[in-house]
């Protein structure tokens, strides 16, 4: 029969080695932040370019076998609302009208973010963020919670909500299975008739997307959208007005999302290990009647 | 003796002036260009080489400084301020059709220096940012149609024309 | 059933294993069910019940809707909201109603870790509370989710631990085991198995301290679930730092008032079922709820204020966001703190029931700002649900409500089970040869 007593410095002796063991290892296994995988692919969107063909929209529509729209690809009538994408569209252009002659365009879909918080939010691990760079998603282990679509911070997953039997989230893929897997672009960066989108490595992007605007000063804002924002996207952006007039979150976090949860998360296992001890112990002191036992102590007291 | 020589002169003076001219002024230029790589959507497009020569005079507007023509962009001027004119002027020797090849991309990355015509579009990006761009400001035709027409392959893909959906009973888009 | 006992006094409601105040033969499962009184007695009483015609209606429509919901797909009973992926299952079934379960941690606490024994007679009724609100909110999400049938997935199939809704989904399932242990002894004294009662009574305190441990952290965590998204919850519903805090601390003086509010209506709609402890003690019991109440909504108001300067987000308050930010604040935290502290002040317990009230309308309201009526703020419009999505709710609101009642009816919750098995304060189970020689002797 063990003394309380023993028990308490055998705890303590534990807890005081696993803290040291924890702390040496510390440097080498603390998570850190990720730079992202060396050789994954991205793209670098230029809206001084994009003339609102609507090329991209049909090209992913074919490509990914989707659902016939509503309107043709050609029909420019679209651009009276602003759209976001759908379980039948992964990827909409938008229309703003921004000084009395400038009319620029925006593409949207998955910005295939380097830390992403749809993957970030998912409870069974349906993302995936592959080395090509491509954020992709398993159909297969897919609750239909829609964290992720909560936690994108572009509002980009959409859900097949009219499906009784098998609802999924629908969004853009990267073309991952059908190019990227073979370092191919997708089937929207092929068909755009300006080269809108530049594809290549993230890493070359970013360069090139300075050196752009470098080399055609007054022409670009100086920044990449996308370079920084929420950790870094690995599609990014290109524009000639500030990216608040054309839709952009302005104010968007650099930290990736799931930084905003790590302080939360690194509590659980705080609490699990001090909370059993400390409420133990209140209850011993709580407890104590005046004869000096607690309740347990003269049998089974309930 | 002297006759023969003022006609020797003449002569070669000629001949001369005629390959000049017949080099600067259109022996082997196309009056018209049929760019047919697009017939998976479109028809070809017919250029009007000649009305544009005859339109605009400058070759090197288009042609960057590849026919002889000084160059004015100030980041080519880096490199290319005494270039000349070069074996091939037309757009598809220098533009690549298909630029984000994985061959396509290493070739760029692996070139040494790394510097040279990093951000060179493909062929038809080539077209449209020159041919759009100058059209946007000359107002000539900017609609995807003026140029070329879509074929049956370019209606199937735009869900267009007799493959265009038909009208919903209750039309609704996702919008904010 | 009030009026039936008014009409039939001598009937003998069950409160015991077996006939005759606990002297003769057991009562049968179905004779406990239907209280003592015959099929057509028991049908008879509940149809004068108007409630029950309300309930009625209810179901007439919601269930329909409900299993429409099934057939055709989330679509036709919450459209196709992409932005506002989460609706009113969740910001109220889910959200809402767990906070108001809290009950079951403290009381539970109060009790066998604190060694309070005073809160005895209403610890049941808090457990059950908790058990009950949990379940439905589980209930809430098999409406919810895409593919309900796939809820196990995230225990068995395919782990993804980084996310915060993972271990809010352990914590819920380990959460609900643990309290399905607490609520056992009723059931077992119910049954009339004490061996398992007995068991079960072992491990009270392990299982109130786990239950501190899971509540602690999953309260917290449906509050961190927000900082997924903050650009979209409105800046003075939100805290980078403080998220989990705001919902943890608020769902104390929820839990508690839920109780305040449940006991007043159980005491004032079920007389006939609350044995004299309970009512006597009833009054003392809701006031010290109320200081615990008090304590935590003080706390809580603190909380907030200090959220608001962290992020230097006063200029919030003048915008029309803030004024409702006002109304929540001012109704459900200050009139409920000026309503529990008279209440507590002058002995009066029934300004005490009034604060308990708008604290849980207020804890409610605090959970659908968050997740839904500020939710994508910036959009410009505020995302109604549509009605079959509100018919739903009412519906599975409706069953809880039913389900709490037929418990409160028949379990020894509200008062104790006559039988020498399970007195509060016993004792191991006779063997049966004693028994009989002891009722024997006793004739």
């Amino acid at each position: 029969m063990i003394e309380r007593r023993d028990f308490l410095k055998g705890c303590l002796a534990c807890g005081v080695t696993a803290a040291t063991v924890s702390v040496a290892s510390g440097k080498a296994m603390a998570a850190g932040s990720f730079e992202g995988y060396p050789d994954a692919m991205g793209v670098l969107v230029d809206l001084t370019r994009c003339v609102g063909c609507r090329s991209c929209e049909a090209a992913c529509n074919n490509e990914q076998k989707l659902p016939e729209p509503d309107l043709p690809f050609d029909d420019s009538s679209v651009f009276k609302d602003k759209r976001r994408t759908t379980e039948k569209a992964y990827t909409v252009v938008n229309e703003y009208k921004v000084a009395d002659k400038e009319t620029l365009y925006r593409k949207i879909q998955c910005n295939h973010c380097t830390e992403p918080a749809c993957l970030s939010s998912c409870f069974v691990n349906a993302y995936t963020k592959t080395k090509e760079g491509a954020v992709i998603y398993n159909a297969k282990v897919c609750v239909g919670c829609r964290n992720c679509m909560i936690a994108c911070p572009f509002n980009i997953p959409a859900y097949s909500y009219s499906s009784p039997l098998n609802p999924l989230v629908k969004k853009c893929i990267f073309c991952y299975d059908t190019r990227l897997k073979d370092g191919k672009p997708p089937a929207c960066v092929e068909i755009c008739p300006q080269q809108v989108m530049t594809f290549g490595r993230r890493a070359d992007l970013i360069k090139l997307g300075h050196d752009r605007i470098q080399a055609n000063p007054g022409k670009y804002v100086d920044k990449l959208y996308g370079e920084k924002a929420v950790g870094g996207t690995s599609w990014m952006y290109l524009s000639s007005v500030d990216f608040d007039k054309v839709g952009f979150d302005g104010h968007i976090q650099n930290e990736p999302i799931i930084s905003n949860v790590k302080d939360f998360l690194g509590f659980v296992p705080m609490v699990l290990s001090i909370w059993p001890a400390l409420f133990t112990g209140v209850h011993l002191l709580a407890t104590k009647n005046k004869d000096g036992h607690h309740d347990h102590e003269e049998g089974d007291h309930q | 003796m002297h006759a023969v020589k003022q006609k020797m002169i003449l002569g070669i003076t000629g001949i001369l002036m005629m390959l000049v001219s017949n080099v600067c002024f259109g022996a082997g230029i196309p009056d018209k260009v049929s760019i047919g790589s697009i017939q998976k959507y479109y028809a070809p497009v017919s250029f009007n080489h000649a009305a544009h020569i005859n339109k605009l005079k400058d070759c090197g507007l288009c042609h960057h400084h590849t026919t002889g023509a000084q160059v004015t962009d100030p980041n080519c001027a880096r490199c290319h301020k005494n270039s000349g004119a070069q074996a091939v002027v037309s757009c598809k020797g220098c533009h690549v059709a298909d630029p984000f090849t994985p061959e396509a991309l290493k070739q760029q990355r692996d070139q040494q220096p790394p510097v040279y015509h990093r951000d060179k579009p493909g062929l038809k990006a080539a077209y449209h940012i020159s041919c759009l761009g100058c059209h946007q400001k000359m107002n000539g035709p900017t609609g995807c149609q003026d140029c070329h027409k879509r074929n049956d392959g370019g209606d199937a893909i735009f869900k267009s024309g007799k493959h265009a959906p038909k009208a919903p009973a209750k039309p609704k888009t996702a919008h904010h | 059933m009030k009026q039936f006992l008014t009409r039939n006094p001598n009937t003998q409601i069950i409160n015991s294993l077996r006939k005759d105040n606990d002297k003769g033969r057991p009562w049968t499962l179905m004779e406990k069910i239907f209280l003592g009184l015959t099929p057509q007695q028991y049908l008879s009483q509940a149809m004068s019940n108007p409630l029950n015609w309300v309930f009625a209606v209810i179901f007439l429509i919601g269930f329909p809707v409900l299993i429409g919901r099934y057939i055709f797909g989330l679509s036709w009973a919450v459209g196709d909201p992409y932005d506002n992926a989460w609706g009113l299952f969740l910001a109220f079934g889910l959200f809402g109603m767990v906070p108001l379960s809290s009950s079951g941690f403290q009381l539970g606490s109060a009790v066998e870790v604190f060694g309070r024994h005073d809160f005895e007679p209403i610890e049941r009724l808090g457990i059950l509370n908790g058990i009950l609100g949990y379940f439905f909110a589980v209930m809430f999400l098999m409406v919810d989710l895409g593919q309900p049938w796939r809820l196990p997935y995230p225990m068995v199939v395919s782990w993804g631990p980084e996310a915060v809704l993972f271990l809010v989904a352990w914590h819920v399932a380990t959460y609900l085991s643990v309290q399905a242990a607490e609520t056992s002894t009723a059931f077992f004294e119910w049954m009339g198995w004490p061996a398992g009662k007995t068991f079960v009574k072992k491990m009270a305190l392990g299982l109130a301290v786990a239950g501190i441990i899971l509540s602690t952290l999953h309260q917290g965590a449906l509050g961190a679930l927000s900082t997924y998204a903050p650009g979209k919850v409105h800046p003075l519903w939100y805290s980078s730092s403080f998220q989990w805090l705001y919902f943890f601390v608020s769902s104390l003086p929820g839990g508690l008032c839920m109780v305040i509010v449940v006991s007043t209506i159980a005491v004032k709609t079920m007389q006939w079922r609350c044995d004299d402890t309970f009512k006597n003690s009833l009054s003392k019991l809701q006031i010290a709820l109320a200081k615990g109440a008090s304590m935590g909504l003080i706390t809580y108001l603190t909380i907030r204020l200090i959220g608001i300067a962290h992020d230097n987000k006063w200029a919030y308050l003048g915008t029309g966001w803030g004024a409702w930010w006002m109304f929540e604040i001012g109704f459900g935290v200050i009139l409920s703190l000026i309503l529990l502290t008279a209440g507590i002040r002058n002995n009066s317990v029934a300004l005490v029931r009034l604060g308990a009230w708008t604290t849980i309308i207020g804890v409610v309201l605090n959970r659908l700002n968050v997740y839904m009526f500020t939710f994508n703020w910036q959009q410009g419009h505020v995302h109604i649900p549509p009605i079959r999505e509100i018919i739903i709710t009412v519906t599975v609101y409706s069953v809880y409500i039913v389900t709490y009642r037929a418990i409160l009816y028949r379990w020894p919750i509200l008062f104790k089970w006559k039988t020498r098995y399970s007195d509060y304060a016993v004792l191991e189970p006779q063997p049966v040869a004693i028994a009989e020689a002891e009722a024997a002797s006793s004739k």
